[in-house]
């Protein structure tokens, strides 16, 4: 962890995004010290899961790569806050508060960043993997929102992320031709839903959509 | 919409949010970087021994080389050679090519300098805008030089992660980096000279244009109208790295460099600090009007002319007022970068109408009197003719179906909206057009002054539009629409058309499937240049039209066709093939084609662009046999 500027704190209003910020920098020195001296993952500090919260020592602990040395296997088992029916409108309205929607656009198309609506996820495709991408950013120009946003507002946009990101499928790989893709989402300027898959409608092929 | 109210809050919090999160993201940059600002400087080179002129001002007359994008001062993008012409440029064939390593948008113009020819990548690869140099008559590299731009740009790089090229002068490369650094590199040896850091990505800003050397100045100006970024164009001093001026779009006069020199061409356009005076309280300050085109330059008037970006965000609603100075042509004084005139042709733009298009320097006979003029063809789909002096309007014609402005009222200068389609908040208006990207973007015309017609590449799309309220959080986004964009009237999606200034019409056009996104190039062999989306490089009669070759490539063409002579004195036409930019990210990134709504509401229009290419990275350089070669100079 590379060392941070002082920062000027002038609004009361921010005091919880204060402690969301020093609590990540703790979370990042205390674990990777941490995990220096004992490079088994440890244990579960809750096994019993209160279904609010994954401890931050407990998401150091997954995996971003596919590949897993000596064959022992990494990710540990953990159980996401489960979603709640209002989670994926909530986070809806978060992607759009917090800008994400201008990288990733309306129904996560992609544009400045990669498309979230075809189940290919580069960092991972995990609720924990989706969760880490959003709180540490990623290199190629993801921001890192993890001292911005609450945990909980994280957890629901991975929920509507989930969403975005269940296309149909009718293979494992992707044909591309003149008569593939066969459908298109119905577009958010027209419906505008957190499960955007659930309405599509014929290929356009450039030409105006269906109203 | 039933996010409304709550999103419409949450912005208002981001406002408290944003100097917190963001006052501390300063962890100390790469040495290099922090040293920047002051420029590290490197001995300077020795080009005494030199035979041909290394001087810019001389190379712009020199129709051997290709020293700037835009081939000369004046944008006409012409060269007098005429050994590939219209009766034998059927015999066109590839001399050489070279990969440039990074399939992206390849929107850059191949330089050539005294038998070199230099080109630029865009961000991708191992490499990111890593420039080459080659030998022109056989394509040997001679050298090649990696700048380290740092990746994070990507993510505030609105429309793919393109340049759009180098510059020249005395013996130097110019380099913009993505990630707002300019270099300049010894165009002998590759190696690097100065660095100086001029944009910062965590305020959005990137640069993507062609830098322009103008009496020892190297001009650039930053993009990100998409992100909240205040625009600039800054002046750097070739031989240190030093910022000599830096005049802004927005804000205080001081800062736009306004002053007594100045004469705005219509009486709204005069008056003390109209960059703040046009905008709610300080939204001037993340306002647009950034400078990501081109730059043109009359040295007997010692003037500049470029264009500025949208004001920014989209959602036309939280920026009451005209928003000047976005979507505005400057003029300035190119050794102090004070203004003489500033012409607004979108006051309160509402449909992303950026006219940062090229202001190509001509002289025209209208009504019996030579006009010292600029043919800007606008972004909104007028043909703007416009006194270069003053900056007043002598004609704005539709050159394409334009249904959001009717007319440009010649008394006042402002356009006559279709106030029918204006925007209003989480209302979804259809079938505007020209879309977002305008009826032309940044894809650069061509002058002919044997033909006296310009040969414009442009689009041909309308969209839907739906605005949101979107919060300013720095080093994001600033948008608030979902756009969906669509073939025009007739369902084509481009074209390549002929248009006369002095008659105000269309003279010939070519129609194509998808928008024509590359440059166009035209000689006194009477050939006009240009390259398709679906991967056609195509040479065409500059009377007629007609077509008279053409090239299938790797990928799909977005670049600039130039021409140039080799040390062999063979005539080559050159064009970087790999589709990409803006209209084209959807057959390159990692976008989803099923998603009208992606890149910005481009993918709607393009999305069976995948269908006909991927992306690409190759260098083609075209001449004719040398059997037909001597044939036509034996003519």
């Amino acid at each position: 962890m590379r060392p941070e500027k002082p920062m000027n704190v002038t609004v009361g209003a921010g005091l919880l995004l204060l402690v969301t910020l020093f609590s990540a920098q703790a979370f990042g020195q205390d674990k990777a010290n941490a995990d220096t001296n004992n490079p088994q993952p440890p244990p579960p500090t809750d096994s019993s899961n209160t279904g609010t919260t994954i401890s931050p020592a407990q998401l150091l602990n997954v995996p971003v790569s596919g590949l897993t040395p000596g064959a022992v296997e990494a990710r540990p088992k953990l159980n996401p806050p489960p979603a709640d029916e209002k989670a994926a409108q909530r986070g809806m309205d978060d992607f759009a508060s917090f800008n994400c929607v201008g990288c990733h656009m309306g129904n996560g198309g992609g544009g400045m960043g990669p498309a979230l609506s075809n189940r290919a996820f580069i960092y991972g495709s995990s609720p924990e993997n989706i969760f880490l991408s959003i709180y540490q950013g990623r290199p190629n120009g993801m921001p890192a929102w993890g001292t911005v946003l609450p945990e909980d507002t994280i957890w629901d946009l991975v929920a509507y992320i989930k969403n975005l990101s269940d296309a149909p499928v009718s293979q494992w790989g992707t044909t591309t031709s003149s008569t593939s893709p066969a459908i298109e989402q119905v577009p958010s300027e027209i419906k505008a839903v957190p499960n955007p898959w659930q309405y599509t409608q014929k290929f356009a092929d450039g030409q105006k959509p269906q109203e | 919409m039933s996010g409304t109210r709550r999103l419409t809050g949450l912005a208002g919090s981001i406002l408290i949010i944003a100097p917190l999160a963001f006052a501390s993201p300063a962890w100390p940059q790469d040495s290099t970087q922090t040293a920047a600002p002051e420029a590290n400087t490197a001995s300077s080179p020795q080009n005494t021994t030199q035979k041909e002129s290394s001087d810019i001002a001389a190379l712009v007359k020199d129709d051997n080389q290709w020293p700037m994008a835009a081939k000369d001062y004046a944008n006409t993008r012409f060269s007098h050679l005429d050994e590939i012409n219209k009766d034998n440029v059927s015999q066109l064939q590839m001399a050489w090519s070279f990969s440039l390593g990074a399939t992206r948008g390849q929107e850059a113009a191949p330089l050539a300098v005294n038998g070199t020819v230099y080109v630029v990548a865009p961000y991708a690869g191992p490499h990111p805008n890593q420039v080459f140099a080659l030998d022109i008559a056989n394509g040997d590299l001679k050298w090649s030089y990696a700048p380290k731009p740092d990746p994070a740009a990507q993510g505030v790089a609105c429309c793919d992660v393109v340049t759009r090229g180098l510059a020249y002068d005395k013996g130097k490369i110019f380099l913009n980096t993505l990630d707002g650094f300019s270099v300049a590199i010894d165009a002998n040896t590759g190696k690097e000279l100065w660095h100086t850091k001029l944009g910062d990505i965590n305020k959005g800003e990137t640069i993507t244009m062609a830098p322009v050397v103008v009496k020892g100045k190297v001009l650039v100006g930053n993009a990100g109208g998409e992100m909240g970024v205040r625009g600039w164009l800054a002046a750097v001093d070739e031989e240190t790295g030093k910022i000599v001026w830096r005049a802004y779009s927005t804000g205080p006069d001081d800062e736009v460099l306004i002053g007594k020199d100045y004469k705005g061409p219509y009486d709204w356009l005069n008056g003390k600090d109209l960059g703040v005076k046009t905008w709610p309280p300080d939204k001037w300050k993340i306002g647009g009007g950034t400078v990501w085109g081109w730059i043109s330059y009359d040295p007997d008037l010692n003037l500049i002319y470029y264009g500025t970006s949208n004001p920014g965000a989209w959602n036309h609603e939280q920026r009451p007022g005209d928003n000047l100075f976005g979507s505005t042509i400057f003029a300035r004084n190119p050794d102090t970068g004070m203004a003489k005139w500033a012409y607004q042709p979108d006051p309160h733009d509402l449909w992303d109408y950026d006219e940062i298009n090229e202001a190509v320097v001509v002289d025209l006979t209208i009504d019996n009197q030579l006009r010292k003029v600029l043919i800007h063809p606008g972004r909104d789909g007028f043909m703007y003719v416009i006194d270069r002096t003053t900056g007043k309007v002598i004609s704005a014609d539709a050159y394409d179906y334009v249904n959001s402005i009717k007319s440009v009222d010649l008394n006042t200068g402002r356009p006559v909206l279709n106030d029918a389609l204006t925007p209003s908040l989480g209302k979804t208006v259809r079938n505007v057009c020209p879309a977002a990207p305008g009826a032309k973007d940044w894809q650069p015309s061509a002058w002919s002054p044997k033909t006296k017609l310009l040969y414009v590449p442009h689009q041909h799309l309308c969209m839907n539009f739906k605005t949101s309220n979107v919060g300013y959080i720095e080093g994001t986004p600033y948008v608030g629409a979902d756009v969906d964009m669509y073939a025009g009237p007739g369902g084509y999606r481009g074209e390549f058309m002929a248009w006369d200034p002095v008659q105000r019409k269309k003279v010939w056009s070519i129609k194509e499937k998808f928008p024509v996104w590359s440059g166009a190039l035209v000689t006194a062999g009477d050939v006009a240049f240009y390259g398709t989306m679906d991967r056609w490089f195509k040479a065409v009669d500059a009377n007629s039209g007609e077509e008279l070759w053409k090239f299938r490539a790797g990928s799909g063409f977005i670049g600039q066709p130039v021409t140039f002579s080799g040390s062999d004195g063979t005539q080559y036409v050159a064009i970087i093939s790999g589709v990409g930019g803006w209209s084209g990210a959807v057959a390159a990134a990692e976008i989803d084609p099923r998603v009208r709504n992606g890149a910005l509401g481009f993918t709607g229009a393009m999305q069976d662009l995948p269908a006909s290419t991927v992306g690409g990275a190759t260098l083609n350089v075209f001449a004719l046999p040398k059997n037909q070669k001597k044939a036509a100079s034996a003519q």
